[in-house]
């Protein structure tokens, strides 16, 4: 074992020892051990991060001074929007993530290609994915992530431990509310044709969250909404992002959808909607998300 | 058309043209490297692995991978346009036409869309390269169809490539289309993605095997040179000539399929470098195969490496999908070209 | 029909059919070389269809071409390139080839065994054509007259040496002065003439009786009552066949120089 001099990448004075495989070999092996990059103990690790709500974790943490490059997804504080971009999540680039001289990426599981995260990997960029699951782990696990990679452990423990708290409390009020659970269904509308979810989607985890039930069952992800699904299906509410209600044109034009004609929600116009990301993102908005999400169904039912 | 410049002055120029993009390219990028750390990155290579700084790194797993493959993508793609131009004695023929880039993207989308519910174990085997695998797999299948489907008594006939290259291509479309409504917007934007090609993420491995497959192919493709001047006269005069015009045809089918295809299975489509390629060769040296050929690739070579330049320089840290700028590029150029040809096609 | 002797290029009980058409019935020819010889009839009668079935181009339905006795898939195409050329009614060149480029691919067939004369080969060839000039021109952009002088000399390329071995060589040429002005088309006969004199077979599809009269040693009559005719033109060109064939009534002419030559109308 060789002892590796630090690069000049990191201005860092304190070597660290790795294998040392030649280059060019390892290269053409498509693998191998690069000599990683020390951290300097006196600099805050560099941050980037793939996917909104874990750059609103990062926020949360008071740790933006760290933030040096996020992706196309991540909108939220309205600062976040001003951080260089790294591109759309499922379409990184590797020279580009290097060139902002992260210490680590904090990505979701679907965030690819995976080759790029591979060659960060190996240029010795800390890369920590996080199983995007929908359930209050992911928020956990993103948590802890960012903690870890922002060298702010303790501050991260503690936004963990009032985030737990708040979505105790949030759980327990929906849990407590009386009266009959409504049938809800989430539409996604950003793009040409109209889909809806059923199981295992980040949407029908917070409908069920919010103390409704998902309209729709049998399926996991997403299909096309069509007429008659949406007639069996018979939601009492429909939920939707307001995102998609901007790609209509509007909520009026949103209700002339011929599909939406014929559900129990069309005759009462239960309608609620909310930011894609507050909704869906599994950040540390969610306990008051789904807070809102919950009286705002209870409004509907009444 | 005026004047005509000699076979080494086209040739030398396209190389030098290739060697100037490549030059561009190595020292262009997202991540900054300037010309001094880059010599020390090659000055150090001769001497084995040692004192690997980041720019280094950056420039041998990174950069350079993605320069090869778009040296051999744009060599695969120039080459075979001028094939299939010579084939069908068309200037605007296009690789395109004999349905490689509509298989690939099919089972592509096949891969990405239904790849998880109806393969799971495919992805477990065969890992990232499940793609890879699949498009070309999906390219030549299409390909033999579209070949199988020209044959008639008497060998292959160009009308009926054509017809059933746009019957087929049509077909594929169709599917994507059937994908693209069957697909979560997760799935929908990663065939976008693929469908607008890009030469990031490029391993050595699959750089590696894709330059393998374009230069066995170029230099296959190098004897059907003379033949394919000959057919320019009409398949039956070339046959009068001693020319055997049918496995003229084959060979410059398979060795489309294959260098063609490599290229799209790693890079997703990118379009139009088969058809500028050897149209702006032509302008300058006349129609000769033999010279056409050549310089279709090196000039092919240089033009994706400056479409790729600006691609991943012009939006940085992020990066614009290859198939955007050459579409750019390639879309005026071939309204130029129709109004040029319009009395002679 | 003697049997067919060395040199010669024959086809025996041909017969060309596509579907349920008949291009040709059986036909049979015996070409030899040293002679010019000119294929006519009306139109329809099959005339480019014979020529085709002899220059290999064609595989017949029923009977077979051969050439030295043996059947021309016996030979191999590349062999045969190097024996005869064909030049045909109307080609339409791919890409913008200048006329020199076409009459430099006269020479693909000899691309393995150069001669050290082929700059010299093309440039003679051009000049028996009168197309010296036009060789740096697109063919695209040529009239028709200029594009077959252009073919014809690619033809010619094509021939230009005698074979090593002795072999018979063919100059096989589908309506060549069909698309030439007056003065060029008797050059061309003539030049056939001389290259016949050399010893190579000129075999010609012509549309002109004059001119075959004029020309050729021997024709081939399509579309006679009773089938093909071959044989010396004065024998077989008589006033009664012409009308026959071609349903004009014809008067014989002779002229200053003693050649006979035919009014029509």
């Amino acid at each position: 074992m060789t002892e590796q001099r630090d690069s000049s990448f990191l201005s860092s004075s304190v070597p660290r020892r790795r294998d040392a495989l030649r280059l060019l070999s390892a290269a053409a092996l498509g693998a191998g051990a690069w000599p990683a990059f020390a951290q300097d103990s006196k600099r805050l690790p560099r941050l980037v991060t793939v996917s909104g709500a874990i750059t609103e974790v990062v926020y949360a943490l008071g740790a933006e001074g760290q933030l040096v490059g996020t992706d196309t997804t991540s909108l939220f504080p309205a600062a976040a929007r001003a951080t260089p971009k790294v591109g759309y999540m499922r379409q990184l680039s590797a020279e580009g993530l290097l060139s902002l001289k992260p210490d680590a990426i904090i990505a979701t599981n679907e965030s690819g290609p995976t080759v790029v995260l591979d060659q960060i990997r190996t240029a010795g960029v800390k890369v920590e994915i996080i199983e995007a699951d929908h359930s209050w782990g992911e928020v956990q696990r993103k948590v802890q992530a960012v903690g870890r990679a922002a060298a702010k452990e303790v501050q991260a423990r503690e936004l963990q431990a009032r985030l737990d708290a708040e979505w105790a409390q949030v759980l327990l009020r929906i849990g407590g509310a009386k009266g009959r659970k409504p049938k809800v269904l989430f539409v996604l509308s950003h793009s040409a044709s109209p889909q809806v979810s059923g199981e295992k989607t980040a949407a029908h985890a917070v409908i069920g969250f919010a103390g409704g039930v998902n309209a729709l069952s049998g399926f996991h992800g997403y299909r096309p909404m069509t007429a008659e699904a949406m007639a069996s299906a018979a939601p009492d509410i429909i939920l939707t992002s307001t995102q998609s209600i901007e790609a209509h044109g509007g909520v009026e034009r949103f209700w002339q959808r011929p599909e939406l004609a014929l559900t129990p929600a069309y005759k009462k116009r239960a309608l609620i909607t909310q930011d894609a990301l507050l909704l869906l993102g599994f950040g540390p908005r969610l306990p008051a998300a789904i807070g809102e999400l919950h009286d705002k169904f209870r409004a509907a039912l009444a | 058309m005026s004047q005509r410049f000699g076979a080494r002055a086209v040739l030398g120029g396209s190389a030098v043209l290739l060697v100037a993009a490549f030059a561009v390219g190595a020292v262009s990028g997202a991540y900054a490297i300037s010309l001094s750390q880059l010599w020390n990155v090659l000055t150090s290579l001769g001497q084995g692995a040692s004192g690997q700084s980041p720019e280094h790194l950056v420039f041998l797993n990174i950069r350079l991978p993605r320069l090869v493959l778009g040296v051999a993508a744009g060599a695969g793609l120039g080459m075979a346009g001028t094939l299939m131009q010579g084939l069908f004695r068309n200037p605007l023929a296009d690789p395109g036409l004999i349905g490689i880039s509509s298989g690939a993207a099919l089972a592509a989308g096949i891969t990405i869309v239904l790849g998880a519910s109806f393969w799971p174990m495919l992805p477990r085997t065969l890992g990232s390269w499940t793609l890879v695998l699949m498009a070309f797999g999906g390219g030549f299948a299409v390909t033999l169809l579209i070949y199988g489907l020209s044959r008639s008594e008497g060998g292959t006939r160009m009308a009926l490539m054509l017809l059933a290259g746009i019957a087929i291509n049509a077909l594929a479309g169709a599917g994507l289309g059937l994908l693209s409504v069957m697909a979560t917007d997760e799935q929908l934007r990663s065939l976008q993605f693929w469908l607008l090609g890009s030469l990031g993420g490029a391993r050595w491995s699959a750089v590696i095997l894709v330059g393998v497959a374009v230069l066995l192919s170029c230099w296959a493709a190098a004897s059907l040179a003379s033949p394919l001047n000959a057919i320019a006269l009409g398949e039956a005069q070339a046959a009068l000539l001693g020319v055997d015009v049918e496995r003229t045809k084959r060979r410059a089918v398979v060795i489309t399929a294959v260098a063609v295809g490599a290229v799209t299975a790693t890079t997703g489509i990118i379009g139009f470098i088969g058809l500028i390629a050897p149209h702006w060769v032509r302008m300058v040296a006349g129609p000769d195969h033999r010279i056409v050929l050549p310089a279709s690739a090196l000039l092919g070579a240089a033009l994706v490496l400056a479409a790729d330049t600006v691609a991943r320089t012009v939006m940085a840290p992020a990066e614009l999908p290859l198939g955007v700028l050459t579409a750019f590029i390639g879309v005026p150029m071939f309204l130029l070209m129709l109004r040029h040809f319009r009395g002679r096609v | 029909m003697t049997a067919a002797g060395h040199g010669a290029l024959a086809c025996a009980s041909v017969e060309v059919r596509i579907g349920a058409k008949r291009l040709l019935a059986n036909a049979s020819v015996e070409l030899a070389p040293g002679r010019v010889t000119a294929i006519l009839g009306p139109n329809g009668a099959g005339k480019s269809t014979l020529l085709s079935v002899l220059a290999g181009q064609r595989e017949p339905t029923q009977g077979r071409a051969t050439l030295d006795g043996r059947p021309l898939s016996g030979h191999g195409m590349p062999v045969l390139a190097l024996r005869w050329a064909l030049m045909p009614q109307e080609s339409a060149v791919a890409f913008d080839f200048t006329a020199q480029d076409i009459v430099a691919l006269g020479r693909y067939p000899h691309r393995r065994a150069p001669t050290r004369d082929e700059d010299a080969i093309m440039a003679e060839a051009m000049a028996l054509t009168d197309v010296t000039a036009l060789a740096p021109r697109i063919l695209n952009t040529l009239s028709g007259g200029e594009k077959a002088r252009v073919h014809l000399a690619r033809a010619l390329a094509q021939l230009w040496h005698p074979r090593p071995d002795g072999a018979s060589r063919w100059l096989l040429l589908d309506e060549p002065t069909a698309a030439l002005d007056l003065a060029h088309q008797h050059s061309a006969m003539r030049l056939l003439r001389a290259w016949a004199a050399r010893g190579v077979g000129v075999v010609a599809v012509l549309h002109d009786l004059n001119l075959a009269r004029r020309y050729a040693d021997e024709v081939v009559v399509l579309g006679a009552p009773g089938g093909l005719r071959q044989g010396a033109t004065a024998d077989v060109l008589q006033p009664a066949l012409i009308e026959a064939v071609w349903r004009m009534p014809c008067q014989p002419v002779t002229g200053a120089d003693g050649v006979t030559q035919y009014l029509f109308g």
